[in-house]
């Protein structure tokens, strides 16, 4: 079975939001209406986003490091939002395991919020229904884009490439290869909902070099070590071409 | 015991139309906050994306949970043929299906989108115990609905032993439902614990005990009928047991917690460090919800005291209030822990405690279920006969010497 997900590269994600904003960008310009937002200039502002970039640190301070860490729906194959909802509005699809929300289904009784344990779901505070990534359903498969273009906002717009979109299922294809080679993992497997989207770690390259690497044997200073050095009270050549 | 007459309210004293007055204003009040949440949006309430259900929930799950409670006295009559509760099972039940009704209608109005009702009636996702405490709450209406006619329409009255059984076994597994709505969530530490469905039914009992003695003690009072102590001392009694039950549950599940080291952070802040969380349980929950009415109700001196066992059944409602508030609300401001033992920051409220402040039309909308519930009992009593002509020593205790 088809399971497109992302896979998030830890290593070179910067934190920069542009996948928050592209998606966001994206989603509120679609036929499914807008993505709410409430006081969004002030002090507090809410309003419904698909894709959120946490943010921690690793190790004590002065020896820290930063990990951005961008969550959206991970699309889990054991998704459990999708048994909690009363309505069936919430469903995860057969044909490519994209896991999404039926908004003319969904009477905003916001249990799957409650389910959900990434904190992957929102409520749109306008139109009162629970949203979600959509993984950009209504551009993968738009055959009016260009195919290159065919792939979620954010995936699209991310400056470093760190977000990728594939089948996850598909061994050949370039996320899996990733996930194979990288060491990708998913978020809290423990839980069991085997969630789809994938992250790789951060990974410093480490080398060992041995002291003897750094010798370099046919050094030719080693020959004009050899030669006669002048005195320290005797002119060198230094000293004659010194105008 | 002689046969049990009964009666209606008179109903004509301005004192009773006073009552469904001040009721139905606080209705409207209810529906007004609900038109203007709905017209404004989900963004005028206390409630944010962190903290999904607020304070209309807890109105609702605290009726709804009061509401099987409220059988009680009809139960231990039918079901445990106790005779004394005999003459009050009828107002048990229409309590039971008041509450029920007030809980529900808060509820419903809650939801993001009440309108979508009928979708909610006729898509069913049986896998869902939300999806199941919507036919749970439907076969209350129905099971007790039943047993109502049956108590009071004298040709199907041979039935009723197993409508009262039914509806018994069906408040049973209403509020193993309710509990489980909480029991059922594995993703927040403060929830996923079989003894949830098994604690509601035991707060259930609490509560709706607290509200049935209040309502008697009320109707009999302002109707200058006989109500004898030992019907009122008995449920008193009973109450306490109740009562001591609930701090028994809270107990064993706080140590519970306590004794799995991945729940520590959770009952850290839910005990000690969660601010007015950890103020509402402590005071709300277990001082003013249990220690003081268990110390009230088994106080030497004040044993026959209406007016303290009045404050008792307040002082008990609080504390459910509190207790659904601190199971609700508390466990969803406790955050999420998606990397245990990193301090995680971003600029959405991520691994921080959530805040809420219920706002005014939440409160509105809850107090509005309340209003109901009462209007319905109120207006019942008037047009059937519930209530018995006296609940003096005499009639109601079956041992008394005629």
């Amino acid at each position: 079975m088809t399971q497109l997900a992302l896979v998030i590269d830890l290593n070179v994600c910067v934190g920069c939001h542009a996948c928050v904003t592209s998606c966001k960008e994206w989603n509120t310009s679609g036929t499914a209406g807008f993505l709410s937002d409430y006081n969004p200039y002030d002090k507090d502002p809410t309003g419904t986003f698909f894709n959120r970039v946490q943010t921690f640190e690793v190790g004590e301070y002065p020896n820290t490091q930063t990990v951005h860490f961008p969550k959206s729906c991970l699309h889990c194959e054991e998704p459990p939002c999708v048994p909690v909802c009363p309505t069936g509005a919430s469903y995860k699809r057969e044909e490519d395991g994209i896991v999404l929300v039926d908004y003319d289904k969904c009477i905003g009784c916001k249990y799957c919020s409650w389910a959900c344990p990434y904190g992957a779901r929102e409520i749109d505070e306008n139109q009162k229904v629970m949203k979600k990534c959509t993984l950009c359903v209504d551009r993968i498969y738009d055959e009016t884009l260009p195919e290159a273009e065919r792939k979620p906002a954010c995936v699209l717009a991310c400056p470093t490439s760190a977000r990728l979109f594939g089948d996850v299922n598909d061994p050949d294809s370039m996320v899996s290869e990733q996930i194979r080679d990288n060491g990708g993992y998913q978020l809290m497997p423990e839980w069991g909902t085997k969630p789809a989207n994938h992250y790789l770690p951060r990974r410093k390259t480490n080398i060992t070099i041995h002291r003897d690497e750094l010798t370099r044997v046919d050094n030719p200073l080693n020959k004009e070590r050899k030669l006669p050095m002048p005195g320290d009270d005797e002119q060198t050549l230094d000293d004659v071409m010194s105008w | 015991m002689s046969k049990i007459e009964y009666t209606s309210l008179e109903g004509k004293s301005p004192a009773y139309f006073g009552l469904l007055g001040g009721l139905a204003l606080i209705m409207l009040l209810a529906l007004a906050s609900v038109f203007y949440m709905e017209h404004e949006g989900h963004h005028v309430t206390g409630m944010t994306n962190q903290i999904v259900w607020g304070m209309p929930h807890v109105f609702a799950i605290f009726l709804i949970v009061a509401a099987s409670g409220a059988l009680n006295v009809a139960s231990i009559a039918s079901v445990f043929r106790k005779k004394i509760y005999e003459p009050m099972a009828r107002l048990s039940a229409l309590l039971a299906v008041a509450l029920l009704a007030g809980g529900l209608v808060v509820l419903l109005l809650d939801l993001g989108r009440p309108d979508r009702l009928i979708i909610a009636m006729t898509y069913y996702n049986f896998k869902s115990i939300f999806a199941w405490n919507i036919i749970l709450y439907t076969g209350f209406f129905g099971f007790v609905g039943a047993y109502l006619w049956t108590m009071m329409d004298h040709n199907v009255y041979r039935f009723k032993p197993y409508a009262g059984f039914f509806a018994f076994i069906w408040r049973l597994i209403l509020t193993t439902g309710t509990g489980s709505i909480f029991g059922f969530l594995v993703a927040r530490s403060a929830y996923d614990a079989a003894l949830m469905a098994p604690m509601f039914i035991i707060m259930s009992f609490s509560f709706g005990l607290a509200i049935f003695l209040l309502v008697l003690m009320a109707s009999y009072r302002w109707t200058n009928m006989e109500l004898g102590d030992v019907v009122v001392n008995r449920l008193r009694n009973l109450l306490g047991v109740f009562v001591a039950s609930v701090l028994y549950f809270t107990t064993v599940y706080h140590l519970t917690n306590l004794y799995a080291t991945q729940h520590h952070g959770v009952e850290k802040f839910l005990l000690l460090e969660g601010g007015v969380f950890t103020n509402i349980f402590w005071v709300g929950e277990i001082l003013i919800g249990g220690i003081i009415p268990l110390i009230l109700i088994y106080a030497p001196g004040v044993k026959n005291s209406r007016n303290t066992l009045g404050l008792i059944c307040t002082m008990i409602i609080i504390g459910g209030m509190s207790k659904i508030y601190t199971i609700l609300i508390a466990g969803q401001a406790y955050p999420m822990e998606l990397f245990p033992g990193y301090e995680v920051s971003s600029s959405f409220y991520d691994g921080v405690v959530n805040g809420y402040t219920p706002s005014l039309p939440e409160i509105l909308l809850g107090l509005g279920g309340v209003a109901m519930t009462l209007f319905i009992v109120a207006f019942a009593l008037k047009v059937l006969r519930f209530l018995p002509v006296s609940l003096a020593d005499s009639v109601a205790d079956p041992h008394s010497a005629k």
